[in-house]
């Protein structure tokens, strides 16, 4: 499985369990499960940004790459 | 070296002999941050025991509520960070594998596995537990845990599954027996009906005795899966390699390993010895707990004897110092061990101080100073460092702690035999000779003596920190000859 999609797989995954974190602080009963819910929400959310932003300089360096690449070839 | 090559236009994951160590080094960190917070919670509960008023008259500083913060945070958090750090690092290398699946799910149990300790110690500090000892966390955390630990046994499987060895070597057995009988027992002992899918609270599915007997059958396999299947996998993998020398004797590994995991699983009815509990299940528990003597020892004798021909390390590689030291508190815990579970022995030391200096031979003596002897084997090698930023202040470290835990075990030896002593000491008229509190005022030198015990400890703990950063900022000591040469072991035969 390539490296993108594996990670997207996963990201989707925390993403869900996000949503269910925010259901659950929404719904509280009582502070523990309220300070767990949205900390779970606030995880997921952290998990999820940290994953986008490293795709994003990954492939900022492909790109690099790839124009590096022509450049030289270019030049020969 | 990046996690990353492009092939085929798109990127895909490392290279045939990449190995995934920024999760090893992101948990190495974790390990080594938890052991201080561990420590130093555990101190100041300490002073609490000395002078109640440390307490500080708020509900979130009394004894009760910090105490599972200490103890979560030495086992789950630091033990915890050390052995999924150590696993993912020692897979790898034996299975000439990189981590199964993409760096995220990697991630996925670094950042699950830290969120879920700080919610646990949160929710204790809040007041809510199930107050089950070593499971106090909730439903909702036990779930979140679940997930996280799934999803670590799928990486370390998947990872065995593709290995490029043909053989697995015995380290991986010993952790694959931790994984595994970790998430039965988490999922057996933690089946609850929770009052509202909204609340925390929740019932256990069992009751009475049973109940209890479920509990110390998931408390004492925590004791002999989490903290001791795990950690002699550390053992297998990190003495030989530090001593540059293959194990002793391979087989008796084996035989180590399907004893202990045979008949530790038995042994939890120890704990509830002069119960409700049947009877014949109590004397099942002490004869399994006398019979995990042998495995014990056998597993001790092939640690020490694979240091044959190499005694002289311990000399120059106080990590390795560290790891033997380590063996030899295994020893002596592993006989303390089925000795306290005897049934006239556990009538005296049952309930006192002597159980809780117990604890702390095998968690500070075995398990803590087994982790430091792999970090510090780990840290020059995982920030490619020719070595430790300082050999003189690990060597510090290790007679600090050494001196902390002796005098730690000690103190609370002396006072759990005085309090077993006093509490059924019985008058010419059949009363009892002293009353509760007697015993309180009896054992409080010993309880200050414990206290130094664990300040010596923490402040091993900070040393060894200090070390390691200095170590990965790649400084270099600034009085000359503080640092000695400490080469950083290359290929050995262990496993690899």
């Amino acid at each position: 499985m390539g490296t993108g999609l594996g990670d997207g797989v996963v990201g989707v995954f925390v993403g869900l369990l996000g949503l269910g974190g925010l259901a659950l602080g929404l719904g509280a009963r009582d502070g523990e499960m309220f300070v767990f819910g949205f900390s779970l929400a606030a995880f997921s959310a952290l998990f999820v940004r940290g994953l986008i932003r490293q795709r994003a300089l990954l492939t900022g360096r492909v790109a690099e790459e790839a124009a590096a690449k022509t450049e030289t070839a270019a030049h020969v | 070296m990046s996690k990353y090559r492009v092939q085929d236009g798109a990127l895909v994951d490392g290279g045939p002999l990449t190995y995934n160590d920024d999760v090893v080094r992101k948990f190495t960190i974790a390990a080594v941050i938890w052991a201080i917070v561990a420590f130093s919670v555990g101190v100041y509960i300490a002073t609490e025991l000395c002078w109640p008023s440390f307490n500080l008259g708020l509900p979130w500083t009394n004894f009760g509520r910090l105490r599972p913060v200490h103890t979560s945070a030495a086992i789950f958090a630091f033990g915890g960070s050390t052995l999924i750090g150590t696993a993912f690092y020692v897979v790898q290398r034996t299975c000439r594998a990189r981590l199964w699946g993409p760096p995220a799910l990697a991630n996925f149990v670094f950042w699950g596995y830290q969120f879920f300790i700080v919610m646990a110690a949160l929710s204790y500090v809040m007041g809510f537990s199930k107050s089950r000892e070593y499971a106090e966390p909730e439903w909702h955390l036990d779930i979140w845990l679940t997930i996280i630990w799934v999803t670590f046994a799928v990486i370390y499987v998947g990872t065995l599954v593709k290995r490029r060895e043909p053989h697995i070597y015995v380290a991986n057995w010993f952790y694959l027996a931790f994984i595994l009988t970790i998430a039965v027992l988490h999922v057996v002992n933690n089946l609850t009906l929770p009052v509202s899918w909204f609340g925390s609270k929740s019932y256990s599915l069992f009751s009475g005795v049973q109940d209890a007997l479920v509990q110390w059958w998931y408390g004492h396999n925590a004791v002999g899966f989490f903290l001791t299947a795990g950690f002699l996998g550390m053992m297998y993998y990190f003495i030989p390699k530090a001593a540059n020398r293959p194990i002793y004797s391979y087989r008796l590994s084996i035989v180590h390993f399907w004893s202990l995991i045979f008949i530790y699983i038995w042994a939890g009815p120890h704990h509830l010895l002069w119960t409700a509990l049947p009877d014949w299940t109590q004397t099942l528990g002490m004869v399994f707990s006398i019979m995990l003597w042998m495995p014990s020892w056998g597993g001790m004798i092939n640690g020490l004897m694979t240091l044959s021909g190499a005694w002289d390390k311990l000399r120059t590689d106080p990590g390795l110092r560290f790891s033997v030291t380590a063996v030899g508190f295994y020893g002596m815990a592993t006989f303390e061990g089925p000795v306290m579970s005897i049934r006239n022995v556990n009538a005296l030391s049952h309930y006192t101080d002597w159980g809780i200096g117990h604890v702390h031979s095998g968690s500070l003596g075995w398990v803590a100073f087994i982790s430091f002897g792999a970090i510090y084997y780990l840290v020059p090698k995982l920030w490619n460092r020719d070595g430790l930023y300082s050999v003189r202040l690990a060597s510090w470290h290790y007679w600090i702690a050494t001196l902390g835990i002796v005098v730690y075990i000690v103190a609370m030896w002396v006072a759990g035999i005085t309090e077993g002593l006093m509490w059924r000491a019985y008058d010419s008229h059949g009363f009892l000779q002293y009353s509760f509190i007697e015993s309180v005022v009896a054992v409080h030198p010993f309880m200050v003596m414990r206290l130094i015990g664990g300040l010596l400890f923490l402040t091993g703990g900070l040393l060894m920190a200090y070390n390691l950063a200095r170590t990965i900022a790649g400084t270099k000591p600034l009085i000359p000859g503080l640092a000695a040469a400490w080469p950083v072991l290359g290929a050995a035969p262990a496993g690899e």
